[in-house]
């Protein structure tokens, strides 16, 4: 085990989580760059069986995993008590795209990132696994733009019939409705529900559904989307935390994304289906004609990326023009008038 | 622009919809109604700065930010005097020198640094430079007389090439009706062969059409602006980013090895009863998403997959973790 922790030589620290210490390393084996995260010990209460619990649920879903669009867990390895997971490294997330006022997001743009979204969740829904916490920050891209769905420390076997599920999952924005009302059996609906607002969130550049409380996300959605009734949603008063709710009216899609096409509003309509049965599913979202309409999606490489991380950093000409226009005549000048 | 308030009666956009902020030269701004206020005289004081002011000098602010209104105008006043050319340099570096000492000068005004000196500098400049200006002044009037005259000239072109146009077409109808006559005129007196006549006809036109084809147009390209090209190393314009399209997308379901015998789908489920094995969903547990067709799916996939494993005949994979 201590020579696996001489294989990975730490250049940058990268963040820090509630469980977890990130880093930047360098792979000696590959000469590869990969990032490490170091899972903290942890209380004993959290630690009980002698390793974190969301750590655990990352090493044994991502062991079996291999897809394109799913994080890769290359190594684990311990040291003392600590345990390590490596993963493959990725330089940005959606979230730091969303919010750069700086990079411009085509309608193409858009379609390739959804696209890999949904790739990687079929692959993880035909594998029965939930993942629970789908936000913009959790969808990684990398600098010749692949999209890598991360974080499984939420993620959970479905499917079985027996087991009770905590409500108490996906980051509230992002929360469907029946986990709201305290749903304690769901599927892959909760999943789908999320893709649909991070599309919002894509389309808007802001977040779709910011509520400040569950109560208000739940007031929040109803407004945007009218609120259920028995017909449109069977079996909602049934639900644990369910509350009457005023009836409203809803806004039409079409007056939120004033910019979205026939078939883009068509799908998230679907997504965002309030009634989780009737919402759509990875394999239907992507056979609609929505995706494979023109425009075709942008290939990876030349979608947009934040300035910090383009790939070889440009060296900035500096304000002093003296220092630059010396030796060469090149350098145009320029009157300002008004 | 929303937000644009009169900092003197606070009246804001928002509830005056023509509200009109007028700026002078201090940079503060002033409704339109203060303005007519405050300088019913004509003359007075800037309520913010005191600055004795004409109300002749407001103007409809365009800038959101008065401070780049005021540096617009401290510009505009200062640009009259500094009006040397790149031409009146020897070299760039001198000319930029220049350039730069205009900005200092323009920042300084702007930002209420070394007023005094700066206008003393401005004064020693002005003194020193009286011809220089005089002369530049009376050359910016010629050139852009010179301009005026190039787009005269410019329209005049325009107007004759479309007058050549027009006498091209008719000649070229005359010309094919003349053709078509001379045709009929042959074949009614010559004692040729018809066919070999029309074909001769066909030929020699198509002859005189290439020929016409060929007259190259030399057209000298001047620049109404007066624009110099050729002197600018680079392209003034970006070259606009080319929209690369990738193929669109293609639905691929995934396929996945199971070795066993293909599990049922979500259609047999309820077709070949199956699901009636299987403890059926609460109405809460349908609201919340779960049916039990997905139980019971999942419990026949993992039931078949790997049924027909046989560990002797494969090498076992080596497991990267």
């Amino acid at each position: 085990m201590t020579e696996k922790l001489r294989r990975y030589e730490k250049i940058d620290f990268l963040g820090e989580g509630q469980f977890a210490t990130v880093y930047k390393a360098r792979d000696t084996e590959t000469d590869s760059i990969v990032a490490v995260k170091k899972i903290k010990v942890g209380s004993r209460a959290e630690a009980k069986d002698g390793i974190n619990r969301t750590a655990l649920r990352e090493i044994k879903l991502l062991q079996e995993l291999k897809h394109d669009n799913i994080i890769g867990l290359l190594d684990v390895f311990g040291h003392k008590s600590n345990v390590s997971l490596v993963f493959d490294f990725m330089d940005t997330d959606l979230e730091v795209i969303i919010k750069d006022s700086n990079i411009v997001l085509t309608s193409a743009n858009v379609k390739s990132y959804m696209i890999q979204t949904l790739q990687g969740l079929e692959y993880l829904h035909f594998n029965w696994i939930l993942h629970r916490d789908l936000k913009p920050n959790n969808l990684l891209v990398n600098s010749s733009g692949v999209l890598k769905i991360g974080d499984f420390g939420l993620a959970k076997f479905f499917g079985s019939p027996n087991r009770i599920y905590t409500h108490q999952v996906v980051t509230r924005w992002y929360r469907a409705p029946e986990l709201l009302y305290g749903a304690r059996l769901y599927g892959t609906g909760v999943d789908m529900w999320a893709i649909g607002c991070i599309l919002a969130e894509l389309l808007l550049r802001l977040p779709f559904l910011p509520g400040e409380s569950d109560l208000d996300q739940l007031t929040r959605i109803f407004q945007t989307l009218g609120t259920p009734s028995d017909e449109t949603w069977p079996g909602m008063t049934d639900l644990p935390d369910f509350i009457q709710f005023k009836p409203f009216p809803g806004t039409p899609l079409k007056h939120i994304f004033t910019a979205a096409g026939d078939d883009l509003l068509d799908l998230i309509t679907s997504l965002l289906n309030v009634n989780p049965l009737e919402r759509c599913t990875c394999d239907q979202a992507l056979q609609m004609p929505y995706f494979s309409n023109k425009p075709p999606p942008t290939i990876g490489s030349k979608l947009p990326l934040p300035m910090t991380i383009r790939k070889e950093p440009e060296e900035k000409p500096s304000l002093k023009r003296k220092l630059l226009e010396s030796m060469d005549g090149g350098s145009l000048a320029k009157r300002l008038q008004f | 622009m929303d937000d644009q308030i009169c900092p003197r009666c606070k009246t804001t956009k928002y509830r005056n919809p023509s509200l009109k902020l007028m700026v002078n030269v201090c940079g503060h701004a002033l409704c339109e109604s203060c303005v007519d206020l405050l300088f019913l005289k004509g003359s007075g004081a800037c309520p913010e700065c005191q600055i004795p002011l004409r109300r002749t000098n407001f103007r409809i602010q365009l800038f959101e930010d008065s401070m780049v209104e005021k540096e617009v105008d401290i510009r505009k006043r200062i640009l009259r005097d500094f009006n040397k050319k790149e031409e009146d340099f020897t070299t760039l570096r001198e000319y930029n020198d220049y350039l730069e000492e205009i900005e200092t000068i323009i920042y300084n005004l702007a930002n209420n640094i070394d007023v005094i000196e700066t206008n003393k500098r401005i004064e020693q400049y002005k003194k020193a430079n009286k011809e220089q200006i005089l002369k530049s002044k009376s050359k910016l009037g010629r050139e852009e007389y010179e301009l005026e005259e190039l787009l005269e000239l410019e329209k005049q072109q325009e107007e004759e090439r479309k007058l050549e146009l027009i006498k091209q077409e008719v000649e070229m109808k005359k010309k094919k009706i003349r053709e078509k006559e001379a045709l009929i005129d042959e074949l009614m007196f010559s004692e040729a062969d018809a066919a070999n006549i029309v074909e001769t006809f066909a030929s020699t036109i198509q002859a005189t059409r290439e020929e016409a084809k060929v007259v190259p147009v030399a057209k000298v390209t001047q620049f109404s602006t007066g624009i110099k090209f050729g002197r600018q190393g680079q392209q003034t314009f970006m070259p606009v980013p080319k929209v690369e399209e990738g193929p669109t997308y293609c639905y691929k379901r995934i396929e996945q090895e199971v070795e066993g015998p293909h599990p049922p789908g979500w259609q047999e489920m309820e077709s070949g009863g199956y699901i009636a094995h299987v403890r059926s969903e609460k109405p809460a547990e349908k609201a919340g998403g779960f049916k039990s067709n997905i139980a019971c799916l999942r419990a026949l996939q993992e039931a078949m997959a790997g049924l027909y494993h046989n560990p002797s005949q494969r090498p076992p994979e080596s497991m990267a973790i």
